[in-house]
């Protein structure tokens, strides 16, 4: 029987690194997924940013349709019709919507500060690698820092990124892909019960 | 007499947004930073449902669901994960410790009070 080709590769592999591997290569990866997830999350941040614009716009133009109603006269046909009770209850919803809408949004700083500490934290980790002659010029030792560095991307979306940029940065060794991290994540939002 | 949520989360504006949505819907709120300043008010004083962030400075979420489960007074009440975290293994160490539910931010205001609604 044929060994399987993951098992052939790493026996193979693991004294000998590919021949495009260099600590500045993996350098330079490394700092394309800090900026990939840099980038990621200011996406994320002006999307939210532009939903609470809306939401507060929309919230604003309510306000204004209120209190030029409340400050006319309540004999103004006009007036009347607002005040049906269905107008009333759109008006409701739709203020409803915007509020909920702006909490969701609203929600991005947290998300925010979260993922730009983990690129932080990512840069100051491969700084001192780095400057670390021995280590950086093991194959081996630069697997383990990866390993490291994808156990701090938690969220999906940091997972997925990391994921798209992991497998070029860990073949160095083992010949082996690692496993998607963000196999099995749940998406925003989502509720489980136990 | 409404029910007492003891809200956990280092983030001041995270915990504002959880306030202002079970405020709106009639509970009351109690906050913490993290898990040691939310065990030191649990031993204190009682809550009917905790909901709590994972990673927070002195005592992370996980292990505060720990500590809550060794109180008497807080063995049988419900205790919501509300977390970034969305990796199943994270998610199965919370069941492990003992929470109830696991809701992945940002969380939509309609669905958190349904599902608080559902457990209390």
């Amino acid at each position: 029987m044929l060994p399987n080709a993951n098992e052939n590769s790493s026996a193979n592999s693991a004294a000998a690194p590919p021949t495009n591997w260099s600590p500045q290569q993996q350098t330079a990866r490394l700092l394309a997924l800090c900026e990939a997830q840099m980038e990621a999350a200011t996406q994320d941040s002006d999307h939210a940013v532009d939903t609470l614009v809306n939401s507060f716009s929309d919230l604003m133009s309510l306000v204004r349709e209120l209190s030029i109603e409340s400050n006319s006269n309540h004999t103004d046909t006009q007036t009347i019709k607002f005040a049906s009770e269905e107008e009333m209850k759109q008006r409701y919803l739709k203020l409803s919507r915007q509020v909920n809408n702006a909490i969701v949004a609203f929600q991005f700083y947290d998300k925010l500060s979260q993922r730009l500490g983990h690129v932080r934290y990512s840069l100051s980790t491969l700084a001192l690698f780095i400057c670390d002659r021995m280590n950086s010029q093991k194959p081996e030792h630069w697997d383990k820092l990866i390993t490291t560095l994808g156990r701090l991307y938690r969220t999906a979306e940091e997972r997925a990124i990391f994921d798209s940029i992991a497998s070029s940065l860990t073949i160095a060794t083992t010949g082996e892909k690692q496993k998607p991290l963000s196999q099995g994540t749940s998406p925003e939002g989502s509720i489980e019960l136990f | 007499m409404p029910s007492v949520i003891l809200a956990v989360d280092d983030s001041a504006s995270m915990r504002q947004m959880v306030r202002f949505t079970l405020e709106s819907a009639g509970y009351e709120v109690v906050q913490a930073a993290d898990g040691v300043e939310a065990l030191d008010y649990a031993k204190a004083g009682n809550a009917d449902l905790v909901l709590t962030d994972v990673n927070m400075p002195r005592m992370d979420g996980l292990t505060l669901v720990r500590e809550l489960r060794n109180l008497n007074n807080y063995k049988g009440i419900p205790i919501l994960v509300l977390t970034t975290e969305a990796g199943q293994d994270t998610k199965m160490q919370g069941k492990q410790a003992g929470a109830t539910g696991w809701i992945v931010k940002p969380f939509n205001p309609e669905q958190l009070l349904a599902t608080i609604q559902r457990v209390l």
